[in-house]
């Protein structure tokens, strides 16, 4: 009863992607772009599918095999040349237990049926009023119109969803906001979801241009192995006015740059973890960002957590899936998710918990795995979740381990923003609390708006006004606040602060490296 | 005044707009009365199961034909009332393996298409089935929205040029020279659309023959004429569910037996029902045991609907009839086959004709059979048709796409909208740009509300029953005023207010029996709203006479009021609220005095301290109230 991951197609696949998807116009798909219906299956276990073919079988046992062969510390760094992680066969619901019945485990052509979620629903509209997009963006009927309501007024044969299910940005605010618990933004990313699958035209560039962006860790994959010129040519000009003009990939933003050493080439070529430790485990779950373009973050995490005695855990990991919720594109979500879920629960297996630096990860393993997807152990690794901050103030003194420290000798004032995902997790104010009694620190948080980018919403042409509109009270927040560099926990939120103010923008863990000398 | 008509048909149920679409179409002049809305009786209070025949295959073979046959007929001519939802008969393993049997073969001795299917294929077409149901019959139930269905009929016999006047109860039939001859009715005030007459006013009705087509009220016309019509009133429950935890009509398969049917209908569920023989069908009581034996046992077979959100229940009561002297003890053994009584025939009174039993989905056909004995009557030549002609709103389908790109509806809206107006929805949803949602819940937009106000007037209940507007699960409270401010441009203000009131205690009627959990909340915040946004806990304009806002401070000379002193104000609010909170507790004090007092002395004594009490609480409340909102 295993679905079969296919390989999709990581690195290897093409070397072309960076440099085709600024200059070849076609409307094929991009190389490096799963082909469509190459992996048509459903993203909800089925049990009475029938039964699975010899081939699915076998294959997935090499995985499986391939997997045992890697322990979950040793580095798992994909080699450039195409090697993909060997552990992606996921196990997921072999073990169903026909008395642990859900109706979502039968449910036909493995859609949710989220009617149910109508309930809880009073019409009272503090989601509406609570959602960024629908403040700028007349058109977009806001969350309880594509929540609530569109489920509610399903009936089982109705597949049609409304369109402007693509214009949410998957921000999740409205999942803060209600008061009754409605499981909004499982409600959008379900539909959105049945959306791309049924109504999308494939070989739409708006299709390829989200699966692109939704995939982004397979051209940040390719393009750190050229970083330099990745870099460079994702940058440059008329490559940038081709991007947008074909693939609606709006001109003004700037693409991150690469970096030069993978986070994982680093923990590779630094031999691994310094500290052992079968008492405090923590397996990092660094997601693509501080992996390909910002490993200083990724270093600051290990350093930290060295510093109070933690044995560091890198298992192999692929992309956390909030780029393909955003994007419908569930099923991709899906085949990464089984490799995520398999390395980590193998992990918290020996002990340790889950930590990641960047607070959509950790919101997608805490939040939306368990509520899109019936994998084992699923719920295990998003009770064992938490995001790298939270983490110490809930187990270590951090306090009076900065206290001790003495706090910086150059004074420095940073402008916080708390990104939307962090705020569903409850830890807006964290960074602020951490540091506001350090010495030679001063933090300022810049208000509880959003900063207008929801990762890859702001990436798209149609989008890239509204987006600016939205972060506009965030940039002139910061430009009020007395600090010069930005702060901000969420590498997209990050993007949009520097792009909106031209500040250099740091993540928490990296202020905390510095103030503890870690 | 006298106008002489060749029928006037008394009842705007289903039976009597069948029969006078019926009756119109080959060419009588009609009129329709009937004294509420259309539906306004059993009609309206229904599950909406569109049988299959599959309920009477054991019990009542001769009405399991005639339902599978008209079952056929109405997905033809009545396709947009109509949901083909197809249906199930559950075995659960305490259920009986003969009575599976005996069902199917019934169903097959009718010619109801069945198909035997497993509990897992039963769970894979509806995965909130229960777990230990062991397999089920298929078949073609459905689900029909009677008050559409009603509607196009009476639509249909409009264009045929027959006259339908609602709200006008009949008050008396006429009789002269042992021959009925027409009916008296009365024109009610309300907000109803009267085309005719005044409100207040009486009419008489001549007519060459007399339709009694009232069901659980034939009686009461009966009366009227001095002949006795034996119906027996017969109650039953519907529990409305928020949303659908089926798409397919869920039967229990037993013999007869309460609380066993599930129908998904329209955004819901309807859980049914109840049978129990009542005196008065107007007057009788709605139990909450009724409404907890639908979820209790029929989470047997759904158990999600434990825990479901319920919206309303409502009660219906049937028109059950038996010939005098069958005697039947139990309700439940009553046929539900129906009965054409010719007053001429049995009592000697020609000129009316009454009919009883029978059940929704035979309408039509007890309509044909009541108008062919009409016709021959009155020596009427013409042929029925209306089991060919599809009704007004089911000629074609409605075309989603269109209406999604002419209209600029988005999908869920477009969708219901094509599902409630079918052919119309062209021809309705293009009268109106721009055209904002008005009732969110259920997807009712500007054009649809408009369309149904110009067809049932200020009557807003019959604009609900028409659009479904204010059905969904706020039951009105985001959307009341907001229909009743769709009237505000034609009728004059008390008109809206009335009709908005009387739209809120409709709502409030059948919520009242789901005051628990989620629905509860909603009524609290309904109510919150309601009165914090639009003062209707105490509207100054639906009071009698002037507000004394002076009451509300101390009083015009008292420092501080009405003048532009905004500390003094704050300080009299203060203030109030301290006095308000003394006389409570003082109120509370002397209570508890007095009961411990009546505690000490006899029961009786007890019971008389608590009443003082309560009232003295009271007073010292609306006191403290009163001083508060003053001095805000």
């Amino acid at each position: 009863m295993t679905r079969h991951t296919e390989d999709d197609g990581d690195a290897g696949d093409s070397n072309e992607t960076t440099e085709s998807s600024g200059g070849c116009g076609c409307g094929e798909p991009a190389p490096g772009v799963p082909e469509a219906g190459r992996d048509e299956q459903p993203s909800t276990f089925v049990p009475d599918g029938g039964e699975i073919p010899e081939e699915e079988m076998t294959a997935d046992s090499e995985d499986g095999r391939a997997g045992e062969d890697r322990a979950a510390t040793d580095g798992g760094v994909e080699s450039a040349s195409g090697g993909a992680e060997s552990a992606t066969g996921g196990t997921d619901s072999a073990e169903l237990d026909p008395d642990a019945y859900d109706p979502v485990d039968v449910f036909p052509g493995g859609d949710l049926d989220l009617r149910e979620g109508a309930d809880s629903c009073y019409k009272c509209t503090s989601c509406d009023t609570s959602c960024p997009v629908a403040e700028v963006d007349d058109e977009f009927p806001g969350p309880k119109f594509q929540g609530p309501e569109q489920w509610r007024l399903k009936r089982k044969e109705d597949h049609d969803i409304d369109e402007s299910i693509t214009s949410c940005s998957n921000c999740m605010r409205c999942d803060d906001a209600c008061p009754s618990s409605v499981p909004l933004s499982q409600m959008h990313n379900e539909a959105r979801g049945q959306y791309v699958e049924r109504q999308m035209e494939k070989l739409s560039v708006e299709y390829i241009r989200n699966r692109i962006l939704a995939n982004y860790r397979t051209s940040a994959s390719l393009a750190s192995m050229f970083p330099r010129t990745a870099s460079f040519a994702m940058n440059f000009g008329p490559a940038r006015w081709a991007m947008e003009k074909v693939m609606g990939i709006p001109k003004e933003r700037d693409f991150p740059e690469f970096a030069t050493e993978t986070f994982r080439e680093w923990w590779k070529a630094r031999g691994g973890a310094k500290v052992e430790n079968p008492d405090k485990r923590v397996a990092y779950f660094h997601g693509c960002y501080s992996n390909y373009n910002t490993p200083e973050v990724g270093k600051a995490m290990v350093r930290v957590y060295e510093h109070f005695g933690y044995e560091v855990m890198v298992p192999p990991q692929k992309c956390s899936g909030t780029p393909m919720f955003a994007n419908g594109m569930l099923k991709d979500a899906r085949r990464h998710a089984e490799t995520n879920i398999e390395n980590l629960v193998e992990a918290i297996g020996e002990g340790a918990d889950v930590i990641a630096s960047c607070t959509s990860c950790s919101m997608s393993l805490r939040q939306e795995y368990p509520e899109l997807f019936d994998l084992h152990g699923i719920e295990d690794v998003a009770e064992h979740t938490f995001e790298a901050l939270e983490y110490l103030r809930i187990h270590e003194d951090l306090e009076g381990e900065l206290e001790a420290a003495g706090g910086l000798d150059d004074e420095r004032a940073f402008a916080y923003h708390a990104p939307c995902h962090a705020r569903n997790q409850g830890l807006s104010r964290q960074a602020v609390e951490t540091f506001r009694d350090v010495d030679g620190v001063k933090m300022e948080d810049v208000g509880d708006s959003c900063s207008g980018i929801s990762g890859t919403y702001g990436w798209k042409e149609e989008k890239y006004e509204k987006s600016m509109e939205i972060g506009e009270e965030m940039f002139e927040h910061m430009e009020d606040a007395e600090g010069e560099v930005g702060m901000t926990e969420c590498p997209t939120c990050a993007m949009q602060m520097e792009h909106g103010t031209g500040y250099e923008i740091e993540h928490p863990l990296q202020l905390l490296e510095d103030t503890l000398g870690a | 005044m006298d106008r002489q008509v060749d029928v006037v048909v008394v009842g705007g149920g289903s039976t009597g707009c069948g029969v006078v679409r019926d009756l119109a179409r080959r060419g009588l002049d009609t009129v329709l009365v009937e004294k509420g809305n259309l539906t306004h009786g059993t009609t309206g209070r229904m599950h909406g199961l569109l049988h299959s025949g599959g309920r009477y295959a054991v019990s009542d073979q001769k009405s399991a034909k005639e339902c599978i046959e008209e079952n056929r007929v109405l997905r033809d001519i009545a396709a947009h009332c109509v949901e083909e939802t197809g249906g199930l008969f559950v075995k659960r393993p305490e259920d009986s393996e003969e009575y599976f049997q005996e069902k199917l073969e019934g169903c097959k001795a009718c010619d109801i298409p069945v198909e035997v299917i497993g509990g897992e294929e039963a769970r894979r077409r509806e995965p909130y089935l229960a777990r230990d149901v062991e397999k089920a019959i298929a078949l073609p139930d459905g689900a029909v929205d009677p008050f559409r269905l009603c509607v196009s009929n009476a639509a249909d016999a409009r264009e045929h040029g027959a006259r339908v006047e609602t709200h006008a109860p009949v008050t008396d039939v006429l009789v002269e020279d042992g021959e009925i001859v027409g009916v008296e009715i009365e024109h009610e005030t309300g907000p109803g659309k009267r085309v005719h007459h005044e409100p207040g006013t009486t009419e008489e009705i001549r007519a060459r023959h007399v339709v009694n087509a009232t069901g659980a009220w034939a009686g009461n016309v009966g009366e009227m004429a001095g002949v006795d019509v034996e119906v027996r009133p017969s109650k039953g429950v519907m529990t409305v569910m928020n949303t659908r935890q089926v798409d397919t009509v869920v039967n229990r398969c037993r013999p007869k037996g309460d609380a066993d049917i599930i129908v998904p209908h329209e955004t819901a569920c309807i859980l049914g029902t109840t049978d129990e023989e009542v005196d008065d069908p107007e007057d009788y009581p709605e139990e909450d045991w009724e409404v907890d034996l639908m979820i209790e046992t029929l989470s047997e077979l759904v158990p999600a609907l434990e825990d479901a959100r319920t919206l309303r229940s409502f009660w219906g009561v049937r028109p059950l009839y038996e010939p005098p002297g069958t005697g039947t003890e139990d309700p439940t053994d009553i046929t539900r086959d129906y009965f054409l009584l010719d007053h001429g025939d049995r009592d000697d009174l020609p000129g009316m004709t009454t009919i009883v039993g029978g059940k929704l989905t035979t309408y039509r056909m007890m309509a044909e059979s009541i108008s062919d004995h009409v016709c021959e009557t009155l020596g009427h030549e013409a042929t029925c048709d209306t089991a060919d002609a599809p009704l007004p709103g089911s000629e074609s389908e409605a075309r989603m796409e269109e209406l999604m790109d002419e209209f600029g509806l988005r999908s869920p809206v477009a969708r219901r909208s094509g599902q409630r107006l079918g052919s119309r929805a062209d021809e309705v949803l293009d009268e109106y740009d721009p055209n904002p949602i008005v009732c969110n819940c259920e997807s009712v937009t500007r054009a649809e509300v408009q369309d149904a106000i110009g067809d049932a007037g200020s009557d807003l209940n019959a604009v609900r029953l028409r659009t479904r507007a204010s059905m969904g699960n706020c039951q009105g409270g985001f959307c009341t005023h907001r229909i009743a401010s769709e009237l505000a441009q034609d009728y004059p203000e008390p008109v809206v207010r009335d009709a908005e009131d009387e739209l809120y205690q409709e709502r409030w009627k059948g919520q009242r029996h789901a005051l628990w959990g989620e629905q509860l909340s909603q009524a609290m915040l309904n109510h919150m709203l309601h009165a914090t946004t639009m003062n209707r806990d105490g509207d100054p304009a639906n009071l009698d006479g002037e507000v004394d806002f002076g009451a509300f401070d101390a009083g015009a000379d008292a420092p501080g009021a009405g003048g532009s002193g905004g500390e003094t104000g704050t300080a009299a609010a203060d203030g109030g609220r301290a006095n308000d909170d003394a006389a409570t507790d003082g109120g509370r004090a002397d209570d508890d005095a007095a009961t411990d007092g009546g505690r000490a002395d006899d029961d009786a004594a007890t019971d008389g301290g608590r009443a003082d009490d309560d009232a003295a609480t009271d007073g010292g409340r609306a006191d403290d109230d009163a001083a508060t909102d003053g001095g805000r």
